[in-house]
């Protein structure tokens, strides 16, 4: 081993600046000056072909120009080197586009309105006293438990019951699966067109109303304004049930058997208080995500060992023990990463709340709550109040993601 | 066929259990779908089941809704667009994602579990908080004490803007897949491979990027959905005011809602018209996507 | 004398031509705002005679996510040349952020604006007396939307003043049907048809006008008295068994925009489901398409009746507001085009036009729906005799406009008279 000079100290230094500072900055640049050009000076379709052709293989150039550079390097550093640029890249990104704009939000959490003077905790004490900001705290956890459990538990049951189905599985798994491709949008519009409430002499169009107002009843025949031989059977009669605005529903209260309950049991009370519309919403999220939780589960199972899951059958344990005592334990920490990603994706649910009610009795999420501060009341020191509420709620994911990793790593 | 050797999951419960989530998942989509080819004043006169029961659907069904969308002024030009901010929203992601993956996995360097934390922890960031830097980014580029390290860019409204956004906000869960998902490689192939000279360059090309097929397919379907889905940051970064620049999603539920009121017969029929790409990719890539999943999240 | 004359001409089209195409020629200038579908395409194409003119580009795209991606826009520095607001307080918002350019510096006469336009709207987009808003569209929401022909048929007289209306309402009761149609159901805004119709009592009760800009203004407390009778006032319109087509679950449920669909559809006895419906003009635009055709005549409106004979007739309504960003001159030829009469000529003349100009001196014979005519007189009369208030909810502070004044009405519609007092209460304390 010979001692490194200063010159090639120096130059090391050079070749680094130059693969890992200057010319990702350059490929940066570049394609970002070609593409401000070109814009104005093309035709549409001309400048998609190009937007395709370079923005897609652009990426490339980035990482064998950074090669060819720190191949000039002495070989000893190269290592180290390369390592860097693998990395360096994804985590310039994160810290421009992610980490620089969260750490921003809490400065600005700090602020007014209008985020020009300092406020201290103000704008803290009014997330945890605002009635609205309660409801809304409220409501986040009530998502993060119910929704995080039965995309759980019915992903559990669809992966495991089809799993073991001799045939047809792929094809209940792709039913299941199939609301993965539709945009929370789509949806809501969905669950919107089955939710629909119209006014009482109006065509109930919304099928859970449908049913509802064309249920014979005290004698009366209800017929949600069908149509049989050309004649309208219109649904006058007293007698039918109403139809009801689901989604404006905040309790039971509407609801018949719930008002049949003795309200001085405590049980009935909470009963009597579940927020319908919020229930029926988290049934849109449960219905888009039970299918990848049930994809994942299903494979985890097919790991198995079939010599473990043979020796419970053969010891007599009935389906239900096999599937307590030997399935669950073996793919707890599958269960462990899709719940993590369900919680994270629960706390950011944006879309379906924006799009279906926007928050409208007592249903609103922090994330729209959030979006609401700013564009709504437009208060941007609130706005970045709630953002830093929903990080906080997440915090001691990311700590139990750490510890785990620290455990497998040392397993 | 003895008792004890009829498989507990051919009794008819397991089975009518499946069936009964089967058909609950289904049955959304049914009316939705049904109704998307009804005239607008019938979906609103008679209930879609009533349609059925009484027989007149299958005489009105159309297919005008379908084509009062489709045939919209310049939709074409939105579904251009779409793919121009989605196809390289999905492709550079995922490159930088692989190759910081390949070293999380494979190789060792200072500050590797830190560096690594880092990434996982900024899933959480919400996407509308990073919102406004960006677009100042784009605009103004970045000044530290007066000096200029990024020049002015004036980004906003070209396509760059949104891949570069989009790569900002898919980095995170594209690093830490793919990372998984490379840590079940077999360890004594890519050593073996360290072992005979080859470079790192050559070993991600030539042994790491093939076997990792399934995951980059699994998290490039993951992306290409949420971007194509999106319409918050195509709007920020690209077409708030010009209209040549709407993706499909944004148009089509324009031309939805912008209908007014009760128009369920473009409110289903756009949703679907805008569902179709996301579906055709979701199906062909579908056995990818989930061996690709399996890969990043089961481990015994 | 013939020569001098001709060739001045010719120079003076010369000059006219290289001003007019040779310095703004392929400028172009963006605008963004709320509007879309066909509002969108009657907007754009009220700039096509102007584009012909002048050659000056004018883009607009609108958006359902306008008010938070402007405020995205505001923030990072990057906004386009104009943007059309749904309330002057956003641009007041603006204004006092420092983002919006004067009107003077976009070289409008100002004097001029305030004839055309009112000195009262005007002075909605005023900030500390520097004009940052122009008006633009109106819309008139003292109006009660009837069908002439179910009225006849049955003997029933259009009311004049409150008292009519009640008496009309009960009679209606008394024969078996339902009077109204109530629906204020609206994705993150449910509630404010309740504050219109507290704003329409408002202007009709205590001093009129005044009491009524004293209340926006928070120069009278929230709760009091006034306020107090106008919600009492509403609460018996909502809450009087059998006035409301489907009761309150209707009121609270039904999406606005679908709330007069009863009115349109006749049960086996050929009577509506109800027979009036107080709601803005833009309604007509959320109609089902049969109907659409006959607003003015098989549908069409009565001024919401008097209540204090005492007080001269208010309209309200509410409107459209744009701001400018920059004062680049592509910018004040646009800004110039939008405050003239003329604006709104290619818009009025498209039938599924839905949108009123705010310029009194708008030809109100162009609008091609015969329901405009009426709405656009009435706005422009309003406006000369300065009895034309902006919706209330749109002028107060956002937190109490656009928060606890329209969730609190739609706690008032379901919890029944004896909710009053707390609502107000509760409205009087949210305020900032």
């Amino acid at each position: 081993m010979r001692e490194t000079t200063q010159q090639e100290k120096l130059m090391s230094i050079g070749i680094s600046m130059l693969a890992l500072g200057i010319f990702p900055l350059i490929w940066f640049l570049s394609q970002a000056l070609l593409f401000r050009e070109l814009t104005d000076a093309i035709s549409r379709n001309l400048l998609v072909v190009v937007a395709l052709i370079i923005g897609s293989s652009f990426i490339f150039l980035l990482f064998l120009g950074m090669d060819k550079i720190i191949k000039l390097a002495p070989k000893d550093n190269r290592d180290a080197l390369e390592a860097r640029m693998f990395v360096g890249p994804s985590l310039f990104m994160i810290s421009l586009f992610l980490f620089y704009p969260a750490v921003r939000t809490i400065y600005i959490s700090f602020k007014d309105r209008y985020s020009k003077d300092f406020i201290g905790f103000e704008n803290y004490k009014w997330a945890f006293s605002d009635p609205e900001m309660i409801v809304t705290i409220r409501n986040q956890i009530i998502w993060l438990f119910f929704v995080v459990f039965f995309v759980l538990l019915i992903g559990l049951v669809v992966g495991w019951l089809s799993d073991r189905l001799n045939k047809g599985e792929a094809f209940f798994k792709s039913i299941v699966f199939l609301p993965m491709a539709i945009s929370a949008v789509g949806a809501s519009a969905i669950f919107k067109f089955i939710y629909e409430y119209r006014p009482p002499p109006l065509t109930q169009i919304g099928i859970i109303n449908g049913i509802r107002v064309s249920v014979d009843r005290l004698g009366a025949q209800c017929m949600n304004n069908r149509i049989i031989n050309g004649e309208f059977n219109g649904f006058d009669n007293e007698n039918c049930l109403k139809p009801i605005g689901w989604l404006q529903q905040r309790d039971m209260s509407n609801l018949p058997f719930a008002q049949s309950l003795d309200a001085n049991n405590w049980f009935n009370n909470i009963v009597v208080n579940l927020p319908v519309n919020t229930m029926l919403l988290m049934l849109i999220m449960i219905w888009m995500f039970t299918g990848f939780a049930a994809v994942v589960f299903s494979a985890g199972i097919k790991a198995i060992p079939q010599e473990i899951m043979e020796a419970g059958q053969i010891d007599g344990a009935s389906e239900i023990r096999v599937f307590r005592s030997i399935v669950i334990p073996y793919i707890k920490s599958t269960i462990i990463v899709v719940g993590t990603y369900m919680v994270v994706t629960v706390l950011k649910a944006f879309d379906i709340i924006y799009v279906s009610t926007r928050g409208d009795l007592e249903t609103n999420l922090l994330a729209v709550k959030m979006l609401d501060e700013f564009s709504k009341y437009r208060n941007f020191g609130r706005s970045a109040t709630v953002a830093v509420l929903i990080f906080v709620c997440v915090l001691p994911i990311i700590i139990g993601t750490a510890i785990r990793e620290k455990e497998n790593a040392q397993s | 066929m003895t008792r004890n050797n009829q498989k507990w999951y051919d009794k008819p419960i397991s089975k009518l259990i499946l069936v009964t989530i089967a058909l609950t998942w289904i049955f959304p989509i049914f009316g939705f779908v049904l109704s998307s080819f009804r005239p607008g004043e019938s979906i609103k006169r008679e209930s879609w089941w009533d349609a059925i029961y009484t027989g007149k659907l299958w005489t009105e069904l159309t297919l005008a809704n379908y084509s009062e969308i489709f045939f919209a002024d310049n939709l074409d030009r939105s579904f251009y667009n779409s793919f121009a901010v989605t196809i390289p929203s999905t492709i550079i992601p995922i490159t930088i994602a692989a190759f910081a993956a390949y070293a999380f996995a494979f190789m060792e360097f200072r500050g590797k579990e830190v560096l690594f934390l880092f990434v996982v922890g900024s899933m959480i960031i919400p996407l509308q908080m990073s919102l406004i830097p960006l677009v100042q980014l784009f605009k103004s580029g970045i000044e530290v004490f007066g000096i200029p390290i990024i020049p002015e860019l004036d980004l906003n409204g070209t396509f760059v803007a949104t891949w570069f956004a989009h790569t900002g906000f898919g980095l995170p869960l594209a690093t830490f897949l793919l990372r998984d998902f490379m840590m079940g490689l077999p360890k004594s192939v890519i050593e073996s491979a360290k072992i005979d000279g080859a470079s790192n360059m050559t070993t991600f090309f030539k042994l790491v990027l093939p076997l990792s097929v399934a995951g980059i397919a699994a998290f490039g379907t993951f992306q290409f959905l949420w971007v194509y889905n999106d319409f918050l940051v195509a709007n920020v970064f690209l077409g708030v005011y010009n209209p040549e620049n709407l993706v499909v999603t944004s148009h089509v539920s324009q031309l939805a809602v912008g209908a007014y009121g009760e128009a369920w017969h473009l409110r289903t029929s756009g949703a679907i018209i805008s569902m179709i790409v996301p579906l055709i990719v979701f199906f062909s890539l579908q056995r990818f996507f989930i061996r690709g999943l399996i890969g990043g999240a089961v481990k015994g | 004398m013939k020569k001098p004359l001709l060739v001045s001409f010719l120079l003076l089209t010369l000059i006219l031509g290289a001003c007019g195409g040779g310095s703004l020629e392929g400028e172009e200038v963006s605008i963004t705002g709320a509007l879309i579908g066909t509002d969108q395409d009657g907007f754009r194409a009220a700039f096509e005679p102007f584009m012909e003119e002048t050659g000056i580009v004018v883009t607009y795209q609108g958006s359902d996510n306008f008010e938070q991606e402007i405020q995205i826009q505001m923030e990072s520095g990057d906004t386009p040349d104009f943007a059309l607001w749904p309330q002057p307080g956003a641009v007041v918002d603006a204004a006092n952020r420092g983002m919006l350019t004067p009107l003077a510096d976009l070289d409008i006469d100002l004097e001029q604006y305030q004839n055309d336009f009112s000195a009262y709207l005007v002075g909605l987009g005023t900030v500390d007396g520097v004009i940052y808003g122009g008006a633009n569209a109106a819309n008139l929401k003292s109006i009660v939307w009837y069908q002439p022909a179910e009225f006849e048929a049955r003997g029933y007289s259009v009311p004049s003043t409150w008292d009519e209306m009640i008496a009309l309402a009960d009679q209606i009761v008394a024969d078996g049907m339902n009077p109204f149609c109530f629906g204020m159901y609206s994705n993150g805004a449910s509630g404010w048809l309740a504050t219109d119709w507290m704003e329409d009592i408002m202007l009709r009760t205590g001093n009129g006008v005044d009491s009524y800009d004293q209340w926006v203004n928070h120069e009278i407390p929230f709760n009091d008295p006034v306020v107090k009778n106008a919600a009492t006032l509403l609460s018996q319109i909502m809450h009087t068994e059998g006035y409301v087509v489907g009761g309150t679950d209707a009121i609270v449920s039904t999406y606005f925009g679908n709330a007069q669909d009863p009115m349109f559809s006749k049960d086996a006895n050929g009577n509506p489901g109800c027979f009036m419906h107080r709601q803005a003009s833009f309604i007509t635009g959320f109609w089902p398409e049969g109907e659409k055709a006959g607003a003015g005549t098989v549908t069409t409106v009565f001024p919401f009746p008097s209540i204090d004979a005492s007080l001269p007739a208010a309209a309200l309504g509410g409107g459209d507001m744009w701001g400018a960003f920059n004062d680049r001159d592509a910018t004040k030829a646009v800004a110039e085009y939008m405050l003239s009469a003329e604006f709104y000529n290619n818009v009025a003349t498209r039938p599924d036009n839905a949108r009123l100009s705010a310029h009194t001196g708008f030809d109100t014979s162009l609008y091609a729906a015969p329901i405009n005519k009426i709405l656009g007189d009435t706005i422009a009369a309003a406006l000369s005799a300065n009895s034309f208030r902006f919706d209330a909810s749109d002028l107060m502070p956002p937190e109490v406009g656009a928060g606890s004044f329209w969730k609190e009405m739609m706690n008032l519609a379901v919890e029944g008279p004896g909710y009053i007092d707390t609502a107000l209460d509760t409205i009087e304390n949210s305020w900032p």
